[in-house]
């Protein structure tokens, strides 16, 4: 573990994070009449953080921030261009073709869109049993032991009547939570969740954050919630970091986050998110027009500074901000606090 | 009637055929709408908010049942028009929709001020072309799409600006009643604010009527003077804005209001456990009864609407007798 790591967590955390991220790029080549190199789509492009057991980060950006470029490169699926994942202390990238494996039984995935995400031709009792298949626990009695288990956690019940049914049986809630059971179901210590509710009715969605969240203290999970909408951030999770152009630039505790968001990104997805009132209907929103930056050949300095009102000229257009620490939980990286003390 | 009243709509009925039985998406369901505002209908998916509009718009697919009720229109029924009458007189020119997901079903190879320009050629056999690409420069400011955008292609443009111009689409006859069915759940967040902005200004200057449909409550009030919340094919209930997010008062309304996440507030959130019956053989009495925590014995009987004050109708029996609370 890098030892700046270690100084910045506060006593009451265990001593190593689950999951440590540092200077992570994940560059993806685009090629000109197959073979020229005509530039890199920066998707990631430095990003450190830390997550403990037991914790769950939201991650909220717009699409093309990132987002899920991040989560597909901490499960392995993207291979970073550069920097280092390390997991429970061990660096990824010096993981053999076994203990990969051993990686990815310890991390579950759930993904945005649970209908595209679950095979339409296995029953449910067939789509619980294949990552058992697949990572070796071939006893039958074991198998059938985990799957009446996680299907009482995620409460699919009566377990009898949905095992053998398919897919496209379920409602969209159920579908959702079977998604679930099956990241559960290797016992993972860390979840990733890619938009877990955002193709789901209001009235479902809350069920399943609960679900998630009892399955978090249930097993001192860690997980990482990646989502656009901040409302439902404040229900579920200690801290956000909010994305912006393939870089991490606000990670703040959720509750001072929502109280005083630094970043004017972070306050223009605030001033956006409408909470019903009436009163909405009297006035306009205050938010920046035009595009996220193009991540082919993103603006120099804050990729933020071409739709920002309050850019400092000469600063915000050409250098780049460092992350600066604001208060004790957030920090950000903006010029607009470069009094405060420079972040690691 | 009065004047102003641009849409009536009285006990809709839109029925499908499928194989299991007859699909009752839309039954039954009574509003009216006055000039310049806007109602939001919302609800969970599969609750008829699409059936419905599409039955108002006549949209409809082949295997219809029942397709039945009066839609007054500036007081007039157009339900007994024929096909072609509606279409030459009432779709698109007087009333337009942005149906869902539209903004990527533009297509791909024609430029999109030909698009745009499309029904007013074809509903105007006077317009010449010039005098059309005139009209769709002008909805292009007013749907804020820079001009020399207008030769270019769909996919030059991005997902806020293709939305846009979906919309552009829908105000260039000029109509007096605009469908917006999802506009901006595609969306990112950034983009659905500005888009709302331009709505609201739409609103303001041009006094069109809009029917919102969505089922995001914190956006829908954005936009709507009036809600109506759909259940299974039912509207159950109907209200100015200025009342329902404190006031509402079916039973599912507050359920739904409750699961609605903030971002200013602190709440607990709740879930309405369960699910929506069946279209096919929806329950006799009150479709909501299964999941209600305020059932009593008169929910196995069909609830009437009733009018609570202030134009808030409720299809509930819990307010019965003028508006009364029974069984609080």
């Amino acid at each position: 573990m890098p030892s700046t790591a270690l100084k910045m967590q506060p006593e009451t955390r265990q001593a190593m994070p689950i999951l440590a991220v540092e200077d992570l790029h994940t560059w993806f080549e685009i090629r000109r009449m197959g073979f020229f190199k005509a530039g890199d789509v920066r998707a990631l492009d430095g990003v450190s953080f830390e997550l403990y057991a037991g914790e769950t980060v939201s991650i909220v950006g717009e699409s093309g921030c990132g987002k899920s470029t991040l989560a597909k490169t901490i499960l392995g699926l993207h291979k970073p261009t550069k920097g280092k994942i390390y997991f429970e202390g061990k660096d990824l990238s010096e993981l053999d073709k076994h203990q990969l494996k051993e990686y990815r039984a310890k991390v579950g995935y759930i993904q945005q869109d649970p209908y595209g995400a679950l095979p339409s031709f296995m029953t449910v009792e067939r789509i619980l049993k294949e990552p058992m298949i697949i990572n070796g626990i071939t006893d039958k009695d074991e198998q059938k032991r985990r799957i009446r288990q996680v299907l009482e956690e995620v409460k699919l019940a009566p377990i009898e009547d949905f095992l053998p049914k398919f897919p496209h049986m379920l409602s969209g809630g159920q579908q959702q939570r079977l998604v679930i059971a099956r990241a559960m179901i290797l016992q993972p210590r860390l979840l990733i969740a890619d938009e877990p509710v955002s193709m789901l009715d209001a009235s479902v969605r809350v069920e399943i954050l609960q679900l998630l969240q009892k399955l978090q203290y249930d097993h001192n999970l860690a997980i990482i919630y990646i989502t656009h909408d901040l409302s439902t951030v404040r229900y579920f999770s200690e801290r956000i970091f909010s994305m912006y152009g393939a870089k991490i630039i606000e990670k703040a505790a959720t509750k001072s986050l929502l109280k005083n968001p630094l970043h004017p990104y972070t306050q223009a997805l605030f001033e956006a998110t409408s909470d019903p009132d009436a009163e909405n209907l009297k006035t306009f929103k205050d938010v920046p027009t035009g595009e996220p930056p193009s991540l082919l050949n993103p603006p120099p300095g804050c990729r933020f500074h071409p739709r920002c009102r309050k850019m400092i000229k000469g600063l915000c257009d050409v250098e780049i901000p460092p992350e600066f620490q604001v208060t004790e939980d957030q920090s950000t990286a903006c010029w607009l606090y470069k009094d405060h003390a420079q972040g690691k | 009637m009065s004047n102003d009243v641009v849409l009536d709509v009285r006990d809709l009925k839109l029925h499908f055929r499928t194989r299991k039985g007859s699909v009752q998406a839309v039954d039954g369901v009574s509003f009216q709408l006055k000039r310049g505002r806007t109602l939001a209908v919302v609800g969970e998916s599969g609750c008829g908010k699409t059936s419905l509009v599409k039955a108002i718009m006549r949209l409809l697919p082949r295997n219809i049942e029942v397709y039945s009720g009066e839609v007054y229109f500036n007081g007039v029924d157009v339900m007994k028009y024929s096909d072609e009458q509606f279409r030459k007189e009432i779709r698109w020119k007087k009333m337009a929709m942005v149906p869902q997901a539209s903004m990527n079903s533009l297509n791909p190879v024609i430029r999109i001020a030909d698009q745009i320009a499309e029904p007013l050629l074809l509903h105007n056999k006077d317009m010449t072309k010039e005098k059309a690409m005139e009209r769709v420069a002008e909805v292009f400011s007013i749907v804020g799409l820079p001009l020399d955008f207008l030769q270019r292609y769909p996919f030059e443009l991005s997902g806020g600006m293709r939305q846009r111009a979906t919309i552009a689409m829908a105000l260039v006859t000029n109509p007096e009643l605009v469908v917006l069915d999802e506009p901006s759940s595609a969306l990112d967040l950034l983009t659905q604010a500005n888009l709302m902005n331009v709505l609201k200004r739409i609103k303001h200057e041009m006094g069109t009527t809009f029917i919102l449909i969505t089922h995001d409550i914190g956006t829908a009030s954005e936009l709507a003077d009036e809600i109506a919340v759909m259940y299974a094919g039912e509207m159950v209930e109907r209200c100015s804005a200025e009342y329902f997010y404190d006031d509402a008062r079916h039973p599912y309304s507050n359920k739904l209001m409750a699961s609605v996440p903030t971002l200013r507030e602190d709440k607990e959130l709740q879930f309405i456990p369960g699910q929506p019956p069946s279209l096919i053989n929806p329950p006799t009495g009150c479709r909501f009864a299964e999941r209600c925590h305020k059932r009593f014995k008169k929910c196995a009987e069909h609830p009437p609407v009733v009018d609570v004050g202030h134009g808030q109708r409720v299809q509930c029996w819990l307010y019965d007798e003028e508006g009364e609370v029974k069984h609080a």
